[in-house]
């Protein structure tokens, strides 16, 4: 390299004439960076603790699941419903951990104003932000069904045939995914867009979804309510009763006391899910900043 | 919008929180340029900003920026302007460029495009190895100019500057100023720098817009607001009786003086005159010689805010 090569040129300042793509550019940006922050992506460690966790933790039952049927040949059955039932609430961790994550910190590090001089709407800016929490508990409430999917098809005996035969499973997989990740996703983000103290957001939305818990189950002994109607208050019961009626299995209780139809359960689920959502557009659009 | 419209206009421009009257009645027109805005703390500086740039709502009256309405066409001024806020906005895990050029891209600016504007305005405002660590570390200074970086990285027309120098030592608060200054004057930007110090804004700005208690108190040319003060500021260094022995030789000079340890202020003459000046500045010179004390600083004292409040209040 010869010595003009190496020289540094102070350009003086220059204009920018190029592309600008507003509002929609805008949505995009918020989206990706809350997306990374998430799951951690390019932050430290430590940020990383929460979703690593989860993640794996909620794929390791599925797994052992497959690994068990496929050393059965098939005889131990794979059940869905049992298997993400019980991960209720781990997903529910990596949502009270992390919507406040990107929701807190925003309002914490007083970045608001400068997000809303730019092209950000306030509508846009709680839509963007909850587009990527329900993406990221979409594809972590995915993942151990996907592997309970594939797994089965894997472990059989004629996987082609049994390809065939449970091309309709695909169909709950991807709607339970979706209703959890939904309700969470928009409980979550409108309760951590109240504060800007990450610690009370987070207390608030595991207190949220597990005060139900208390209601649900006062109303049954104290008011005597029938258990369906009250299991129906409590919205992760109601994800894991809606689990069972979406892949076909069944407990005893249910057995017992027939839960209303499926088709209830899920207009339920995304009307919960829709109230969060405009409660979060209503508080973000008179946050002051 | 015609070649002689004002910058920023604001009319009756008025905004109440609850009892307390932030601004009232606000009218005021600001030409492109650098103009200094200035008032003591909550004197309604910060509202002003934010309703220009939108995030906050006037109560009453209307404001216009580069001939937008501010709540109207709100969406036509976000790519005009720049906004530095007066407090911390920077998240301490993200570093300069991941946190310059996400807001760049929040100003609709494409991904390639934001990183190659994100290195030069850290460039312009002097961040360079440490623009790759987290924020969290950064010293006032620095954070002050990835504030500053933000503010500029999407091209604005207008920069919005709320307290720039706030919790900078002075050589920071030069460096600021000087940054400051280059920008508006280089780069062709138009600035509204808003500061509780008059001193420092009226090295930089070109206007002055003076507000107390939500209300307009002057707008003016930087010129006219410091040429007012005929007072000589002198800074000797010498024991107390040199010092008397130079007060005294001044005043029988013929001029007012007064002392304040090792600050002698100086009453001029008549300013307009010339000769009259002169013979002036020859007879403090004089004195220090004489008087076997050293001059550390001579110059004419500019006006001040204290001043111009009580000229204004009076």
């Amino acid at each position: 390299m010869s010595l003009t090569d190496s020289t540094i040129h102070d350009l003086g300042y220059r204009r920018y004439d190029g592309e600008r793509e507003g509002a929609r550019g805008a949505f995009r940006a918020l989206f990706w960076q809350g997306f990374r922050a998430l799951f951690g992506v390019g932050r430290p460690i430590k940020t990383k603790a929460v979703p690593v966790f989860v993640s794996v933790v909620t794929m390791l039952p599925a797994l052992a699941s497959v690994a068990a049927s496929g050393a059965t040949q098939g005889q131990l059955p794979i059940t869905y419903a049992n298997v993400i039932g019980a991960q209720a609430l781990l997903f529910l961790l990596f949502s009270a951990a992390q919507a406040p994550e990107m929701l807190c910190r925003d309002q914490h590090h007083r970045v608001l104003p400068l997000l809303f001089t730019r092209d950000v709407t306030r509508t846009h800016y709680a839509l963007a932000r909850l587009l990527a929490l329900f993406t990221a508990m979409f594809l972590v409430a995915l993942a151990p069904l996907l592997i309970l999917y594939i797994g089965e098809i894997g472990v059989a005996k004629d996987p082609g045939a049994t390809f065939a035969k449970m091309g309709n499973k695909l169909g709950p997989v991807l709607l339970f995914a979706t209703l959890l990740a939904w309700v969470m996703s928009t409980v979550s983000a409108f309760l951590s867009s109240l504060t800007a103290r990450r610690a009370y957001a987070t207390a608030a939305v595991i207190g949220g979804f597990l005060g139900t818990v208390v209601i649900s189950q006062g109303l049954q002994d104290l008011a005597g309510m029938s258990e369906a109607a009250t299991k129906m208050l409590d919205p992760i019961e109601t994800l894991r009763t809606t689990a069972m009626q979406l892949f076909g299995e069944t407990t005893r209780w249910m057995e017992l006391t027939p839960p209303p139809p499926v088709w209830v359960h899920v207009t339920e689920l995304a009307a919960l899910g829709l109230v969060a959502a405009a409660a979060l557009v209503w508080r973000v659009r008179r946050v002051s900043v | 919008m015609t070649v002689a419209a004002p910058l920023i206009t604001a009319r009756s421009l008025t905004r109440r929180y609850g009892a307390v009257t932030a601004l009232d009645a606000l009218t005021v027109a600001i030409e492109p340029g650098i103009t200094g805005l200035v008032g003591a703390n909550g004197a309604g500086k910060s509202t002003f900003v934010k309703i220009l740039l939108g995030i906050v709502d006037p109560s009453e009256g209307d404001a216009e920026v580069m001939g937008y309405d501010v709540v109207r066409e709100r969406a036509n001024i976000r790519a005009l302007v720049g906004y530095m806020p007066e407090h911390d906005c920077l998240p301490p895990d993200m570093s300069a460029t991941e946190f310059v050029s996400f807001m760049a891209r929040c100003s609709g600016l494409p991904v390639t495009a934001a990183r190659e504007r994100t290195a030069e305005v850290l460039r312009h405002v002097g961040l360079f190895e440490e623009r790759y660590r987290p924020m969290g570390g950064y010293s006032t200074g620095m954070a002050q100019r990835v504030k500053l970086a933000q503010a500029l990285v999407h091209d604005p027309r207008l920069l919005i500057l709320d307290e720039p120098t706030n919790g900078l030592d002075p050589e920071g608060r030069d460096e600021m100023l000087a940054l400051v200054s280059r920008t508006g004057r280089e780069f062709g930007i138009s600035v509204l720098v808003s500061s509780h110090l008059l001193g420092e804004l009226e090295r930089i700005c070109e206007r002055i817009v003076l507000i107390e208690q939500g209300r307009l108190l002057r707008a003016e040319q930087v010129g006219a607001l410091t040429s007012e003060t005929a007072t000589l500021v002198v800074e000797l260094d010498g024991d107390e009786a040199a010092l008397a022995a130079f007060v005294a030789r001044v005043s029988a000079a013929g001029l007012l003086v007064q002392a304040e340890r090792q600050r002698v202020l100086v009453e001029l003459p008549d300013t307009a005159a010339p000769a009259a000046l002169d013979a002036a500045y020859d007879a403090v010179r004089d004195a220090a010689a004489m008087s076997d004390t050293g001059v550390l600083r001579l110059e004419r004292r500019r006006g001040h805010l204290q001043d111009l409040f009580t000229g204004a209040g009076a």
